[in-house]
């Protein structure tokens, strides 16, 4: 390093010096938290820690149970919804919302054993942001294929109701639990086959294929091991451009889980 | 939903969880290879054939996928006694379409009593996601069959294989089970 080289470093560091003194503690200054910005900044207030043990878990779950219910019911309540090829289905799904509501009934019977307090309605935020907004697409004017789209969504209710229960089977303690829920998953998992077999019926709706166009079509068993992927699916309108609005169901997450303080 | 482990257990699966998993191994060769003998028999169409490899080549997926989880406790052999308590059925596609449907149901059961009984947490999605799959296998021979509809679909009136396992929820009913 050369005497020209050393003047510049210390000439570098010196305005360093300069503006780290300048950002530093003022005098007569209220100090804050928050990073510097004009006008009033919110407190970054923290989330609350909330427990997420068996009890949260099978609350979820009798929620989710509750919601499909509750959509089943939005569907067959729903004059000439379900018509046609499909006409078939009312009593399926008549069958399977007594399905889903034995199955909340029996997952608050754990929640009580389990110390917790039985959750029996819908799950909030599956509703307002996968079944609702769903099943509105499903019911706009001009949907040619309303029929079609309600099975096709309750498949997808089916679906992400078997998730559920596997998905859940890593977190919960109780080894009992995990037995109790994946036998409610799979009461689901056969829910689905029969609603894919209403859609595309015999030996061709078995395995993974595609149609003709070369979209794929849905098939009673859509993969080797059971998936936890989300549920994709398309509904409603397809207008001129024919596309049907898309619709991704993931799991309930911390944001959808009924923790034990909601009542 | 939250994937943390569960507090206290064990991450890949204990001796007694091998044991288990070994049987559930077993059996899922013996099914893979009755699904085979199956295949052969006089009477089938294509896309029934098709079935009988894809469901079969589920159940060898299956047996690999426990041989990896269980590593040196894997036997990679298949259970003598539910092969040959059930080949004789692989005669007639009607007879060996039956068998199948109940053998896929007692393997239902068979993962969902594991999933309650194996300590590792691992082991425990690992047989939960076969179960669910071996359910639709149940269900879609049952309507393909179309012998008892839908209630055929629905229902597992199966008891578990697995040694020391539960026993059949419907014990009142008359279907048939898988004797080890």
């Amino acid at each position: 390093m050369n005497r020209r080289d050393l003047i510049r470093l210390g000439s570098v560091t010196l305005t360093s010096a300069v503006v780290a003194s300048a950002c530093g503690a003022q005098a007569n200054v209220e100090s804050s938290s928050n990073i510097a910005a004009a006008g009033t900044v919110v407190p970054n207030d923290k989330v609350a820690d909330l427990p997420v043990d068996d009890v949260v878990l099978l609350r979820t779950a009798a929620s989710l149970e509750a919601s499909v219910a509750a959509l089943y019911n939005a569907i067959l309540g729903t004059d000439g919804l379900l018509s046609g090829d499909y006409a078939p289905a009312a009593a399926l799904l008549r069958r399977f919302r007594d399905d889903h509501l034995e199955h909340a009934d029996a997952v608050n019977g754990l929640v009580r054993a389990g110390g917790g307090k039985p959750w029996t309605k819908p799950n909030p935020r599956i509703d307002d942001r996968y079944f609702v907004p769903a099943l509105a697409a499903v019911t706009a004017d001009g949907n040619p294929d309303a029929a079609l789209d309600a099975v096709t969504l309750a498949l997808a209710a089916e679906t992400l109701a078997g998730q559920t229960y596997q998905g859940v089977i890593g977190s919960l303690k109780a080894a009992s639990l995990r037995a109790a829920a994946i036998g409610v998953g799979q009461d689901e998992a056969r829910h689905a086959v029969v609603l894919t077999q209403l859609l595309n019926p015999g030996y061709a709706g078995v395995a993974p294929s595609t149609d003709e166009s070369g979209r794929p079509t849905v098939a009673s068993v859509p993969s080797t091991f059971g998936a936890l992927s989300s549920v994709q699916v398309r509904l409603g309108d397809p207008g001129d451009a024919g596309a049907k609005q898309a619709f991704i169901f993931e799991t309930p997450s911390l944001n959808a889980l009924i923790y034990t303080s909601m009542t | 939903m939250p994937t943390t482990l569960p507090s206290g257990a064990p991450a890949k699966p204990t001796e007694a969880d091998a044991g288990l998993l070994a049987f559930a191994q077993s059996a899922e060769l013996a099914v893979h290879d009755l699904y085979s003998t199956a295949v052969d028999v006089t009477g089938f169409s294509d896309e029934q054939r098709a079935l009988l490899r894809f469901f079969g080549a589920n159940h060898l997926a299956y047996a690999q996928a426990i041989g990896g989880a269980i590593g040196k406790a894997a036997t990679n052999r298949r259970d003598e006694g539910i092969y040959s308590a059930y080949r004789a059925d692989m005669f007639t596609p009607v007879r060996a379409m039956v068998v199948l449907q109940d053998l896929e149901n007692t393997l239902a059961r068979t993962h969902t009593d594991l999933v309650g009984r194996l300590e590792a947490v691992a082991g425990a999605e690992l047989a939960a996601s076969i179960a669910m799959v071996e359910a639709r296998h149940a269900a879609t021979l049952a309507l393909l069959r179309g012998d008892g509809g839908v209630d055929g679909a629905l229902a597992n009136p199966a008891a578990s294989l697995a040694p020391g396992g539960a026993p059949s929820p419907e014990a009142d009913t008359t279907e048939t089970t898988v004797a080890p």
